[in-house]
């Protein structure tokens, strides 16, 4: 599903440069959840901007879903994004002149699909995240949980490959976050692989494996005896 | 995605309405203050006969006095030349005209006697220059050769006397003279007033209009500039219309380059015998005018309307550059935003194009209000000029209001390009944790 080999990104000012990936491997298959856990500044974001085409990389090769896209031009980078990728953020990045409708729209506006399509997905998602009935209000007047649902809803709606999620918790306090995160193993069963960075070692035991970065690299990947809920 | 991308800018209006209104506010200021130059050099500098203006032809004659070496050969042509003019010229469409002012009796009881400001014209006058009719019509050729006390009101004087009633047929009184109405003019202002550059081309249009034949067989007062470059011989009206003294307009229309070189070869035929005659000193290369030629000739657009127009255009350029600052600051404002957009499958193009529209719609909105200004601007205008100028030409009309939105939109999305490419040139990475 996504095969990354050798890796290397640095970051260069006119002063200094900074490895932030150094020979960074990493293969994930299809329909895994696995968590990705370091210190700050140990490069976990790095890793998610390059997974999620982002960002660039300095060398390597990377492989989504039996494409090699190391040399992808920005139009399709864009096009494998929209269809094949979602992402969660910590922040949520809801748009917030937007109502739950509008903002779970955006992926598929950008895919071309008819309006009626559109609609039916996007009521399908809201659904499946328990906010249909809440289409027409504004992320302002929910929740953080509640947002952060609508934020999975966005990224479910296009029906990607697989989710890329960055601390989706990390805003929640812990009631919200664990529903948060029941509904992420939800999709992962239903067939979506996920990748999750983390901060909170008991989060990265529900995953199928644990990534520990330091300093650009993989330092350990662990299976989890964990059965992920 | 236009329709989608509309909504979206006015989402965007409302999410920063102080930022969105200053924006709008300056280019209205600026696009405002511009057409308004603009207008007033349409209407100075336009073609005010489009589909007759090469047909339509002015005589000018080698008039002066060498002795005077910075005299200009006036414009205009004298009884005794006009005369002859009219009378060999008689297969082509053609008018002398001058302007004269009378006091005018009206009908009835309830109006004063007042002054109007006529114009007496040849029969040709109405034909040749497509002027429009609203009751009746004007003379022929022989009410002008038999002095028939004829006259064509103004569309304002007519509703002045007859509350705007078909007057044809009714007599009005001017200078103790009995006129019979045989027509009334529609609303009709050409600008510039073309047919008579030389007393005002902004003028307002005159009130009456009587056989030219009249203005000498009656001896009305004449009116208008009067242009001598030799002394009388005597002080009556007949020493006058024999004196070398300019100050009839004389128009003939040619309606092919056949015509136009015939015509042309008679009256320069004419100049030489004046000139073996002693008359004509001067030496002129040209004689014959078609209406845009006779107006630059005059001058009409004064040099000071460019130097408004280097201002106004300088004053946009100000009012957009502020816009550059203020829409660098909006559309940078929605990096978190765009970064969203790009991760989630927006191409740099597509945000491009929301942003070309969202600039184009603070355009729009900054014309709709620029045609405020400019309806300000041109009141201000009318206020200032006053009686100077006829109010119907300083409008803002179709053609106008079109061009006002459309310098909106175009300008405002130039001074949003370097805006629009950095904002669509962010690193999504680096705005996706700070949202």
């Amino acid at each position: 599903m996504l095969k990354m080999n050798q890796i290397n990104k640095v970051f260069r000012t006119e002063v200094v440069e900074t490895h932030a990936l150094r020979n960074f491997s990493l293969h994930v298959q299809e329909g895994e959840f696995v968590t990705i856990t370091g210190p700050s500044g140990c490069g976990k974001t790095t890793f998610l901007n390059l997974a999620g085409l982002l960002e660039t990389f300095t060398s390597g090769q990377y492989v989504l879903d039996g494409e090699d896209v190391s040399r992808l031009g920005d139009y399709q980078r864009a096009k494998v994004r929209n269809e094949k990728i979602g992402f969660i953020f910590q922040s949520f990045n809801l748009m917030p002149d937007l109502n739950l409708f509008d903002n779970v729209d955006v992926p598929l506006r950008y895919r071309g699909m008819r309006a009626a399509e559109r609609k039916l997905r996007i009521e399908k998602a809201l659904d499946s995240v328990g906010l249909l009935s809440r289409k027409n209000h504004l992320p302002s007047q929910l929740s953080g949980g509640q947002q952060q649902r609508v934020a999975i809803a966005r990224a479910l709606v296009g029906e990607p490959r697989f989710l890329l999620a960055d601390e989706p918790t990390g805003n929640l306090d812990s009631n919200t976050a664990s529903g948060v995160m029941e509904l992420l193993h939800e999709i992962n069963a239903a067939g979506t692989t996920i990748i999750m960075v983390t901060h909170d070692p008991s989060l990265a035991t529900q995953s199928h494996r644990n990534v520990h970065i330091l300093d650009g690299q993989v330092q350990s990947d662990n299976t989890n005896h964990v059965k992920a809920a | 995605m236009f329709l989608y991308y509309i909504r979206l800018s006015l989402l965007s209006y409302k999410r920063n309405p102080v930022l969105s209104s200053l924006m709008v506010l300056a280019i209205a200021i600026g696009v405002g203050a511009y057409m308004v130059i603009f207008t007033l050099n349409y209407v100075m500098g336009g073609d005010p006969i489009p589909h007759k203006s090469s047909q339509l032809y002015h005589v000018q004659f080698d008039y002066g006095d060498p002795a005077f070496t910075d005299f200009e050969p006036p414009p205009q042509l004298t009884y005794i030349d006009a005369t002859a003019l009219l009378q060999a010229t008689v297969e082509h469409p053609r008018s002398a005209s001058s302007k004269f002012v009378a006091v005018l009796e009206p009908p009835g009881e309830e109006l004063r006697p007042f002054y109007v400001n006529g114009r007496g014209n040849a029969a040709d006058f109405f034909p040749m220059f497509d002027i429009p009719f609203q009751y009746g019509g004007g003379w022929d050729r022989r009410a002008d050769d038999t002095q028939q006390l004829v006259v064509v009101l103004s569309n304002e004087l007519n509703e002045r006397l007859f509350g705007g009633a078909n007057s044809v047929g009714q007599t009005i009184v001017m200078d103790g003279l009995n006129f019979t109405v045989s027509g009334v003019l529609d609303r009709w202002s050409p600008a510039p007033k073309y047919f008579d550059v030389n007393n005002g081309a902004f003028d307002p249009m005159e009130e009456a209009y009587i056989p030219w034949s009249l203005i000498v067989g009656q001896e009305m007062r004449r009116s208008g500039n009067t242009n001598c470059w030799k002394a009388f011989e005597g002080n009556s009206f007949q020493a006058f219309l024999n004196a070398e003294c300019a100050w009839i307009q004389f128009w003939v229309e040619l309606n092919t380059a056949d015509e136009h070189a015939e015509y042309l070869n008679f009256i320069n035929n004419y100049a030489a015998e004046q000139k073996q005659l002693g008359r004509m000193p001067m030496q002129i290369e040209k004689r014959l005018y078609d209406v845009n030629e006779w107006m630059i000739l005059n001058e009409v657009q004064p040099d000071e309307t460019r130097i408004l127009t280097a201002l106004a255009a300088m004053l946009l350029a100000v009012c957009l550059l502020n816009t550059v600052g203020l829409l660098l600051s909006k559309f940078l404002g929605k990096s978190s935003e765009i970064g969203v957009r790009l991760a989630l499958g927006a191409h740099k193009r597509s945000l491009f194009t929301q942003h070309v529209i969202e600039a184009g719609v603070i355009g729009a909105l900054g014309g709709i209000l620029g045609l405020g200004v400019a309806a300000l601007g041109l009141e201000g205008i009318r206020i200032l000029l006053g009686d100077m100028m006829t109010n119907d030409w300083m409008q803002l009309d179709l053609r106008v209001t079109f061009i006002t939105i459309l310098l909106a939109i175009v300008s405002t999305i130039l001074a949003g390009m370097y805006p629009i490419w950095r904002a669509c040139n962010i690193n999504p990475a680096s705005h996706l944790k700070t949202q």
